[in-house]
């Protein structure tokens, strides 16, 4: 991975706005190849820092480096090799989604040929649409035509900031799969924030998660995962006799909850065949054992800031 | 660079507001040309009822020159907020449809892209103006023909030879344009402020109505602000119907305005680069 | 004897008579001969608040009183100075006074004034000077109620055998005009542009030529054009 080249180098980077500071110090690596998923809850900075790294805000401190150039001083250059889409895409909407995208090519200064355009929109599934006014559009179709306009002048890097917001799970879904894709078919670098996330999990291979404008956590995602405890379900035919039985144990202390016959459990993977043979030898009937081994739990202990969990 | 300002003017082109100008002219001066038809005489005579006391003349005072005159007079206010309309719209209306994300994030510099829908901007200006000489000279001309035109300067009365005013007005036009780009400018200053085009527009015509209302009251501090205020001179356009030209005059009131273009463009410039784009 | 006679007739031919009203009467029946005429004129206006370039016109009279002023562009000439027949100089019902003889221009005239009696007339008093020898005015000065003073200065070609002249210049003294307040005070410097208080002075030029005497003018072009 780290033979790879680094497409965004973030070190130090800070901004802030009146008494708030949205970015604190935050320092990222995106390699190539890298499907990126860039985390945090609402208000994390996540926003603040997509802006900064397509130059719409200055930053005070810090520096970005894309494609190893500096963005300050080589912006025209990086920017022609970077497509984005930055919170919801919003076009002329008195125009055509022909119209905007040929509008938008010719800006990033292109040869923008029907087939081009009409290659695009049929990637995003809108060709049928192509004469008519975005304005008439929903929600779903801007998002995809967004998509359609980032990738408009083949870009190496992929910003995407939320790009399933509003859409329905096949929605999401298409998104998925294009950006999986982009990645393994078209080898575009593909920077993907979210606050789902199962969806960056599902697609991404390195993360980071923010919150208050810093870095929590940073690294490949099957590690960040392995790292972590599971949450484990457990149901029983005689919760009393468990209950019994779990609290002059051990187990009591990770145990986080119960309902009814459902005990969950926080401990490590290695753990669950040893719990599993102490419930039996204490003659508690277990149904199922269910582990989760889910990021979304990561990342809420992360971001309320409960260690060790 | 070429295609970048013909993509604006697309834009600005497609939207209806842009239309507002030419239509509220097309039918403002056809209206004023109607009133001339049934009241033009009655005009001329109390422009000239002094005169008419001590004098007899001929001529054909009722013509196109004079009632172009009339009208460029006249639309002092109105011309501006038509100018307003899609100046002020010009950046903050990206800021509104949201597409500033989309403009910004492309390989263009910010200066690149101010320049350019400033000069959009700038033939806007300019083609509403043609538009509105064109109804008063041209079309005024097929109605009322030419003739001598009688104008009434402080406490002179000028009446310029029929060959001796389309010049004038040509150069008047010219200067009309100096003077409502100055106006495009601060609405567009106005613009890049901010995230509604209304603003701008209210903004802009509030400080015009405002300087303009302030040169009238008859108090020394005001009057010696007065030759400062851009819209003082934006009425400049009436020294060409001077005989001779005071060339003195007219480079000082176009050296205003054009001071007052490069300060509010310069000052768009400046504030559009250092914005932070939230929107 | 001989020579007392004819130094007596010589004296009684020349003797200036001093009634004004004959040396009126004199003027009058020389001027109509003239039924009518029409003559090219250019006027050039030297007037304070008046900036108006030089213009070509025609001019058209018939007997008694019809003038017209006719112009393809445009043309401004003083009501007063358009008909310089001596009848609409001395009209209606007056007084006549002579007052002395004068050499006006190498010319020897008399000084007659004519007060109206007509209380309707503009003018309160006028002063003719008329050429006793060719029984034409030679010069004219008006006061009226509300107009000013102005004069008519009248310049004829001796060669011409009608009595009408080359060149009239008309002077006056008006009052300070008031203009309109419509379209003034827009331009910066317009404030600056005061006129002093008082009477305005102004001249008119005019120069006759091609002058078309007796031709029979029809009344038609007398008549205003219908629009």
């Amino acid at each position: 991975m780290n033979e790879n080249e680094k497409v965004i180098e973030i070190k130090n980077l800070t901004k802030r706005f009146k008494n708030l500071t949205a970015v604190d110090q935050l320092n990222l690596n995106v390699y190539k190849g890298d499907v990126f998923g860039f985390l945090g809850p609402n208000g994390a900075g996540k926003s603040t820092t997509i802006r900064m790294l397509l130059t719409l805000i200055k930053p005070d401190n810090g520096t970005i480096k894309i494609f190893g150039k500096d963005l300050q001083k080589e912006r025209l250059a990086i920017l022609k090799n970077v497509g984005s889409i930055v919170e919801k895409p919003d076009f002329y909407g008195y125009l055509s989604a022909y119209k905007n995208l040929e509008i938008l090519g010719r800006i990033s200064g292109i040869e923008v040929t029907k087939n081009l355009i009409m290659k695009n929109l049929e990637l995003v599934g809108l060709e049928s649409r192509y004469k008519s006014k975005v304005k008439t559009f929903s929600h779903g179709m801007k998002q995809r035509l967004g998509i359609a306009q980032a990738l408009l002048h083949d870009p190496e890097l992929i910003i995407l900031d939320e790009p399933t917001t509003g859409l329905d799970p096949m929605g999401m879904k298409e998104i998925r799969d294009l950006i999986i894709h982009l990645s393994k078919e078209l080898n575009k670098t593909i920077f993907l924030s979210s606050h789902l996330l199962n969806e960056v999990e599902m697609v991404a291979n390195r993360m980071i998660i923010i919150n208050k404008g810093t870095t929590k956590v940073e690294g490949e995602v099957k590690e960040l995962l392995n790292k972590n405890r599971l949450f484990v379900t457990i149901e029983v035919e005689n919760p009393d006799t468990a209950l019994d039985v779990l609290k002059n144990s051990q187990w009591i202390s990770k145990m986080k909850n119960q309902i009814n016959a459902t005990f969950e459990f926080n401990i490590d993977a290695n753990e669950i065949p040893h719990l599993n043979k102490f419930l039996v030898e204490q003659n508690v009937l277990v149904n199922s054992i269910i582990p989760r081994r889910s990021l979304e739990e990561y990342f809420l202990n992360i971001t309320n800031g409960v260690s060790n969990v | 660079m070429f295609d970048l300002i013909s993509i604006e003017l697309y834009k600005i082109f497609k939207k209806w507001r842009t239309y507002i100008g030419f239509i509220a002219l097309g039918v403002l001066v056809p209206l004023i040309h109607i009133a001339m038809v049934l009241e033009g005489k009655n005009t001329i005579d109390f422009m000239t009822r002094n005169i008419q006391e001590s004098f007899v003349f001929v001529g054909n005072l009722l013509n196109t020159y004079l009632i172009s005159y009339i009208i460029l007079t006249s639309l002092a206010v109105h011309i501006p907020f038509l100018i307003t309309l899609v100046a002020g719209d010009l950046l903050a209306g990206e800021a509104t449809s949201g597409t500033y994300r989309m403009l910004i994030t492309r390989p263009i510099s910010r200066t690149k892209l101010v320049v350019v829908k400033f000069i959009a901007g700038l033939i806007y200006t300019n083609l509403l103006v043609l538009w509105l000489a064109f109804l008063s000279l041209v079309v005024g001309y097929f109605i009322f023909g030419t003739g001598e035109l009688l104008i009434i300067d402080g406490q002179m009365i000028i009446i310029f030879e029929s060959g001796d005013v389309l010049w004038r007005f040509l150069l008047a036009y010219g200067f009309a344009t100096l003077g409502m780009t100055a106006v495009a400018s601060l609405a567009f200053l106005f613009s890049s402020l901010v995230e509604n085009a209304i603003g701008p527009i209210i903004s802009t015509m509030a400080i015009i109505i405002v300087f303009v209302i302030l040169s009238a009251i008859q108090v020394e501090f005001f009057q010696n602000i007065k030759p400062y205020l851009f819209t003082t001179h934006i009425m400049s356009w009436r020294l060409f119907f001077e005989n001779p030209l005071d060339i003195n005059e007219i480079l000082k009131s176009a050296a205003n305005l054009i001071i007052h273009i490069v300060v509010f463009f310069g000052l768009t410039l400046f504030i559009f680069r250092k914005k932070d784009i939230l929107t | 004897m001989i020579l007392i006679l004819l130094f007596i007739l010589f004296i009684n031919l020349n003797a200036q008579t001093t009634d004004p009203n004959e040396i009126v009467n004199s003027v009058i029946t020389k001027f109509n001969q003239v039924k009518d005429y029409e003559v090219d004129i250019e006027i050039k206006v030297d007037v304070e608040f008046l900036k108006v370039p030089d213009s070509k016109a025609k001019l058209y009279f018939k007997q008694p009183d019809k003038v017209k002023l006719k112009s393809e562009g445009f043309a401004l000439l003083p009501k007063d100075g358009i008909d310089f027949s001596p009848s609409s100089i001395i009209k209606g019902n007056y007084t006549a006074i002579f007052e002395r003889t004068e050499t006006l221009d190498r010319y020897q005239t008399s000084v007659v004034k004519i007060v109206p009696l007509n209380q309707t007339t503009n003018i309160i008093l006028s002063t003719i000077w008329i050429d006793n020898k060719n029984f034409i005015i030679r010069k004219v000065e008006s006061t009226t109620k509300t107009q000013g003073t102005y004069t008519i200065e009248l310049f004829y070609d001796d060669e011409f055998k009608y009595p009408l002249p080359k060149q009239m210049i008309f002077s006056f003294n008006l009052d300070k005009m008031n203009l309109p307040q419509t379209f003034t005070n827009t331009t910066p410097k317009s404030s600056r542009k005061r006129f002093k208080d008082g009477p305005v002075i102004g001249k008119v030029f005019v120069n006759y030529s091609n002058y078309l005497v007796n031709k029979n003018l029809s009344d038609k072009i007398f008549e205003d054009e219908k629009k």
